[in-house]
């Protein structure tokens, strides 16, 4: 089994390359039948590739000890499910997903396209298939995941069980987040191709991105998912209620979200305006180069992380890949400039234009000031010889002032018109939402909240509130009064006339939600005692009292259980039962915490054990206030991002504002 | 109190493993230089203070020093000397305002500059050029008059 699979990895890697030489020399000599033949070899890398996944997922289940891969990552307790997360709980398998991902979206776009789009594809195809002749190198020749244990290299040995999956890993949303950070980050490829294609045969227009728009918008979304999927399993799981420790590894997979994020708002002037070419291709290929940076980061060992993958030889070869990859990029960007210029002027610095450049400017801030923070301990021993640490408290300073610049943007934007606003229109505009803020902080004053940022944080909420309401409003009535609907029916119009920008509001309202989630971590409470069985203590509004404590054992770990009730003002409140395991195999205590989810605050129970010198319960009691917006906010994202996907029902035509008074070299070259 | 469900082994082996040490919390004045003083387990990003990894190696003898100092009557500029005095400038929480770890705080401030100037220079580069008048006010009045007079006329 281990050959075929070791077998179909190489073979997927032949084809890859051939795929690549039969598409650019088909496009060079203009021969359709080596296009074609290169788009049938990604079918055949899909499927190769599938295969080997296959053969990898079956070892896992089955238990087959041969291999190095299942046995350092699998062993006979662990439940069907996480020997099945095995595939991506180590470095060989999460790479051999990161291919299939990767040939499945290939497949997808080869598939989608026999029709279309027939002068880009080869480009499109050429680059796909770079990428994934790259990771296919790294599971053929680096850090295969076929590879068989045996003694002296001689005779295959059969340990019969294996050291199992990180017990970390072994909880319910670390089985999808994985694979759905990955779908996010390989998704990114397919706009990136798409807009390579396009620089080298000089498309007219912008079909780039109209082509890619909606795969911007998916992979943007699995993207978001993954990282809030991740800071819930961190919350729950890690025992101190941090849903976000800028871990070198959670940096990673933030950055390209960050500037797909960016790329998702500047877009917006290339649609509408002709604006912003060649930045909105700067945006596409950085975020594919964070993306393939993050997954270097994460498995080349230069920056130490709990998520990180064990020390490998494949760092220089990222290195390499990334190096050769933006040079070619960046020199095929300065080839074009004259084909990129843009199509209008901007006629107010006070605009709805204006308002994108600064919010691309504060996401690409927060991503460079994010980036510079994680390198920061690497660059400071290379050159000056010392290693210096950046912890949270310094990203926190930095990126807390960013974030609120970008809500307070997220607010301002709407409010301003496209081409120009005047002071009128300002005034109007800005006036209830300025309201609602200075009412919002007064009212939190007056309760006696005095954190300066969660005071900003929450005013502004309110600000950007209004004005995402106030435009679904306006809309609202305009339509009612239009076409005679009730109000719901008149809400649901509105969205389906311009779903992308009405999706894109309630997205915003979910980021909101998450802001006021993040303010709450300004009144954190926390404490940790070691109580005897019976007695009480305070935290917050809360009696807490342990009231049991219970032992047992699977056939996976050992596990001892608090019995922990909460009464708020002499009423039963909770009760919580937070676990501590002990897995059989790696020795590895887990915390399982308790937690009683509320809108206001939860209440977060862990048991850390029984205290070595006095065996008594040793209970870390925290309450995090508004946490649970954080998650209700991924849910109303979620919901804004799907409706930005379906289709809207009045085709916006975008007149593109007239040139006048501008000279020639503004004016686009025409082909 | 303890229901025991399952084997003595298990009892054994998990009354062993789940112990835990008192010594790691937290009270206050720990909390005060352990906020300044970055966890080295490798693990995590957190300081000594906030680190809240069962059994860290590191955060836990950390603490430990720093409330055994301040039994010793150190004030928190002296024991946080003597964490960089052992451990070097990495012991530090954020990179300190001298030598090379002033870059790390200067260089997003000076990004954000650099990225402003380059909104300013797209702002004057991209932006409408204003109306120039065509001709003087003089050939404008004359116009005007012109007009004036033939609808004079036409009363």
């Amino acid at each position: 089994m281990e050959n075929i699979g070791a077998l179909a990895i190489l073979l997927s890697f032949c084809l890859s390359i051939f795929a690549i030489v039969a598409s650019l020399v088909g496009a060079w000599k203009k021969k359709p039948f080596l296009i074609v033949s290169a788009e049938r070899a990604v079918i055949c890398v899909w499927s190769l590739v599938t295969l080997a996944s296959g053969l990898l997922i079956y070892a896992l289940m089955v238990g087959d000890y041969r291999l190095a891969y299942v046995a350092a990552h699998s062993n006979k307790a662990m439940p069907m499910i996480y020997k099945f997360s095995a595939w991506w709980g180590g470095q060989e398998g999460s790479l051999l997903m990161w291919n299939f991902i990767l040939a499945t979206y290939a497949l997808v776009v080869i598939l989608q396209n026999r029709r279309k789009h027939r002068e880009i594809m080869p480009y499109v195809t050429t680059t796909m298939m770079v990428t994934q002749a790259f990771f296919l190198m790294l599971i053929a020749f680096l850090v295969p995941p076929f590879q068989v244990l045996s003694t002296g290299g001689k005779a295959i040995v059969d340990v019969g069980d294996g050291q199992g999956l990180n017990p970390l890993l072994q909880y319910w949303t670390m089985v999808i987040h994985p694979p759905t950070l990955y779908l996010g980050y390989v998704g990114y490829i397919v706009p990136f191709a798409f807009a390579l294609g396009s620089l080298i045969t000089r498309q007219p227009g912008d079909s780039w991105i109209f082509t890619t728009r909606r795969w911007a918008i998916v992979t943007w979304l699995f993207q978001s998912t993954g990282i809030l999927l991740g800071a819930g399993w961190a919350y729950s799981v890690l025992g101190w209620g941090g849903y976000w420790g800028w871990d070198p590894v959670e940096n990673a997979s933030f950055l390209p979200w960050l500037t797909s994020t960016a790329f998702l708002h500047s877009v917006t002037m290339q649609e509408k305006k002709g604006m912003m070419k060649v930045w909105n291709l700067v945006l596409v290929a950085a975020t594919f180069f964070l993306c393939i940076f993050g997954t270097f980061l994460t498995r080349s060992g230069i920056v130490s992380s709990v998520h990180a993958f064990a020390q490998s030889p494949i760092g220089p070869y990222f290195v390499a890949f990334l190096t050769v990859t933006i040079a070619i990029t960046i020199l095929l960007i300065l080839s074009r400039l004259d084909y990129l210029k843009s199509e209008a002027p901007l006629e107010s610095v006070v605009s709805r234009e204006s308002s994108f450049l600064f919010n691309n400017l504060i996401l690409l801030a927060s991503c460079f000031a994010i980036l510079w923070g994680t390198l920061f301990p690497v660059i400071s021993e290379a050159i000056a010889g010392e290693k210096i640490s950046v912890d949270a408290p310094w990203f926190n300073r930095v990126n807390v002032p960013i974030g609120l610049a970008l809500l307070f943007l997220t607010g301002v934007g709407p409010l301003l018109a496209w081409r120009r606003s005047t002071p009128d229109n300002l005034k109007r505009n800005f006036m209830w939402p300025t309201i609602g803020f200075v009412a919002t902080v007064a009212i939190l004053m007056g309760f006696g909240i005095s954190h300066f940022y969660a005071l900003l944080s929450l005013g502004l909420c309110t600000f950007v509130t209004w004005t995402i309401v106030s435009e679904f409003f306006k809309g609202t009535m305009a339509i009612r009064q239009k076409d005679g609907l009730s109000f719901v029916p008149a809400v649901i119009e509105l969205t389906h006339r311009n779903t992308r920008r009405y999706g894109g509001y309630i997205v915003h309202m979910g980021i909101v939600m998450m802001f006021i989630g993040f303010s709450g971590a300004a009144f954190n409470k926390d404490t940790t005692v070691e109580v005897k069985v019976g007695d009480k203590f305070p935290l917050g509004r809360y009696e807490i009292k342990v009231s049991d404590i219970k032992m047992g054992q699977n056939e996976n770990y050992i596990w001892q259980n608090a019995i922990v009730e909460a009464t708020v003002d002499g009423k039963p409140f909770a009760t919580l039962t937070p676990e501590r395991r002990i897995y059989e195999k790696s020795q590895q205590p887990v915390s399982m915490v308790a937690i009683k989810r509320q809108l206001n605050e939860d209440l977060y129970i862990n048991f850390a054990g029984m205290g070595s010198e006095s065996q008594l319960p040793t209970i870390q009691a925290y309450v995090f206030p508004l946490v649970t917006w954080i998650w209700a906010g991924y849910w109303v994202l979620l919901f804004g991002s799907l409706i930005c996907l379906v289709p809207a029902k009045i085709k916006m035509q975008y007149a593109r504002t007239e040139v006048v008074g501008v000279s020639t070299k503004n004016v686009p070259a025409t082909k | 109190m303890f229901r025991l469900r399952n084997s003595a082994l298990a009892v054994l082996l998990a009354g062993y493993c789940l112990a835990q040490s008192s010594s790691q919390y937290v009270t206050p004045e720990i909390r005060r230089v352990g906020d300044k003083l970055a966890c080295l387990c490798g693990a995590c990003k957190n300081t000594v203070a906030t680190c809240q990894m069962l059994e860290c190696h590191y955060s836990l003898p950390a603490r430990q020093r720093i409330a055994k100092m301040q039994k010793e009557g150190a004030a928190d500029a002296v024991i946080v000397d003597d964490f960089v005095k052992r451990e070097g400038k990495k012991a530090l929480a954020e990179p300190p305002n001298e030598g090379f770890g002033i870059m790390a705080l200067a260089t997003p401030v000076l990004a954000i500059g650099a990225g402003l100037a380059l909104i300013g220079w797209f702002l004057r580069r991209y932006r409408k050029p204003n109306a120039v008048p065509v001709m003087t006010d003089e050939e404008v009045q004359k116009y005007q008059d012109q007009i004036d007079k033939e609808f004079s006329k036409l009363d």
